[in-house]
């Protein structure tokens, strides 16, 4: 199941995990909106951004080993986005292509790594609730509460059709065939709406309404 | 995530083995691209949930989070192009066909969201901008596209060959929102150039998404045509019949996308890149005196990719085989569709 790698970090309870999700999701917002707003070269104020970073990632308990990893992984496509776009960014004359470029990436960097600390530190389903106190729509709240409940039991279901393909169309190569593989998801696609069906059923009989309640509200 | 072994069902974007990040990062576009686009993107998702409340009521819930979910699935199965580079799914177009705009373009809203926030692919601040792009360009823009075609083309020939067709036309049409979002973000003189990279790249993407969403459609046109009826789906999808404002919409899309390719074209004269780049921004000001003469023939101030200058070309090149290569294989796949008189059969065998 993908899993992303920082699922175990969420359950720990440094004050950083306690706080409220609304409040972790306004400061990433803004942390955010202020890092892509800092021009170009300004590398104190990304400093001290990074700082602040640093800070709440201490505070946090995740391996900063992790993070770096997840920066990393992402790091090979943001530069080849920044590369191609420093030639012509309007500050290039004045500062140079590196320092355009290495802004670009900076900035990237300082945003990734506030999702990474906010996502590390706060349970989807905080986040969600904290997101329908701020005022999202009730109806795409739900939605995503749902995604990610099936989310896992689908994804473990088109592994399971692809090792079962495997199974009965035995054959040398490792990949199956893009027919195979566009019947699988084709196959995925009525199985889940037979599945929505099924549970939505059951749902009305124990009184479904529209909106999910959990114990912590 | 598993240690996956061959058979290619990996992990998104930043998971180690995952496919690389198809989505905009933070820090690309300026905040003033950033925050219209939200804007944009805020508004036609609330537009979007509003329709599809009032045609589902409590039952958009459960479809709309299992949907979503199915979408985030689906992209998970990586299709073999060649030599270790592997593609996957998108879906947007797949999601409209399958379920209608309105609920197409919320089920790309719900995967990016959770991309964003899971698995940090594609920025916070651009969430608003990959939502313009995928959702309401790609996914209710891509339904424009599918609507009248598949009207014009009865059975279920035409329901596929339509839905391959917008979705070629729908990757180009983001990528080409994603150029317009650079420029407007102050790189102006990027323009053309990323127009016409964004153009020759996704002509290729393109013709994968149009394969896959081509192979999904055949099989539940096999098995549950009835799903795939205009009215009496899974969800009552517009049926206003033959509404003008439906072909307009197809009309400008297919013809902005059309342009997209005959773009580079403005710049392919004899240093009509460079032209363009001094007039436009590559100089520090647009304003500022008139360009001095270069002193050398290869000035430093671009970065030479290969086959640039032949870019127009290639690019309008890519525009042409795209399609007919889409329309080949759509025109291809019908034939094997059943004939309208075994529809009863499959029905029955399901």
């Amino acid at each position: 199941m993908p899993s992303d790698a920082l699922e175990r970090h969420r359950e720990a309870t440094s004050p950083l995990h306690r706080l409220d999700a609304r409040v972790k999701l306004i400061a990433a917002l803004a942390m955010v909106i202020a890092v892509i707003a800092m021009p170009v070269g300004a590398w104190r104020l990304y400093g001290a951004a990074g700082l602040v970073l640093a800070f709440a990632i201490g505070i946090s308990g995740i391996p900063p080993g992790e993070i770096a990893r997840r920066w990393l992984g992402l790091f090979v496509p943001v530069a080849f986005l920044a590369a191609m776009l420093a030639p012509s960014h309007p500050a290039r004359a004045a500062q140079g292509l590196a320092a355009v470029a290495s802004s670009i990436l900076a900035r990237n960097g300082l945003a990734l790594m506030t999702m990474i600390v906010l996502a590390g530190t706060t349970p989807f389903a905080k986040l969600l609730t904290g997101m329908r106190r701020l005022g999202v729509p009730l109806v795409l709240v739900a939605t995503l509460q749902f995604m990610e409940r099936y989310r896992h039991v689908l994804v473990e279901e088109v592994e399971r059709m692809a090792t079962a393909r495997r199974a009965r169309t035995f054959r040398r190569r490792a990949s199956l065939s893009w027919s195979l593989l566009g019947g699988l998801i084709g196959m995925l696609f009525l199985r889940t709406f037979e599945r929505a069906e099924r549970v939505h059923d059951a749902m009305i009989a124990r009184g479904w309404t529209g909106a999910i309640h959990s114990l912590e509200d | 995530m598993v240690a996956e072994s061959e058979w290619r069902v990996n992990g998104p974007a930043g998971t180690p083995g995952g496919a690389t990040t198809m989505h905009i990062p933070d820090a690309v576009l300026g905040p003033n691209a950033a925050i219209a686009t939200s804007l944009i993107g805020g508004a036609g998702l609330l537009y979007s949930v509003k329709r599809l409340e009032r045609q589902l009521g409590e039952r958009t819930t459960v479809l709309m989070g299992t949907m979503s979910a199915f979408v985030f699935a689906a992209q998970m199965v990586n299709f073999p192009v060649m030599m270790g580079v592997s593609g996957h799914l998108l879906g947007g177009v797949l999601a409209s066909v399958l379920l209608g705009p309105w609920a197409g373009s919320v089920v790309v809203a719900a995967v990016l969201i959770v991309q964003c926030f899971l698995f940090h692919d594609g920025g916070f601040s651009a969430l608003g901008a990959n939502f313009v792009n995928m959702g309401l360009i790609g996914a209710i823009g891509g339904y424009a596209i599918y609507a009248p075609l598949r009207r014009a083309m009865a059975g279920p020939k035409g329901t596929l060959i339509a839905a391959m067709v917008a979705a070629w036309f729908s990757v180009l049409l983001a990528s080409g929102a994603f150029a317009v979002e650079l420029a407007a973000s102050g790189r102006r003189g990027d323009f053309l150039r990323v127009l016409g990279w964004m153009a020759l790249v996704h002509s290729l993407i393109g013709i994968g998404e149009a394969l896959i969403t081509g192979l999904v459609v055949r099989f539940v046109l096999l098995r549950r045509p009835d799903l795939l009826e205009p009215a009496g789906g899974i969800v009552d999808r517009p049926a206003a019949a033959g509404h003008w404002i439906q072909w307009v919409v197809a009309g400008l899309a297919i013809s902005l996308a059309i342009a997209a390719f005959l773009a580079p074209f403005a710049c392919e004269s004899p240093d009509g890149l460079e032209f363009v780049g001094q007039k436009l921004g590559f100089l520090p000001d647009e304003s500022a005196a008139p360009a001095p003469p270069l002193p050398s023939p290869m000035p430093d101030y671009q970065l030479r990719l290969p086959g640039l200058d032949q870019a127009g070309l290639a690019t309008a090149m890519a525009g042409v085989v795209g399609t007919l290569v889409v329309f080949g294989l759509s025109w291809g796949m019908a034939r094997i569709l059943p004939r309208p008189k075994h529809e009863g059969a499959t029905l029955d065998a399901v």
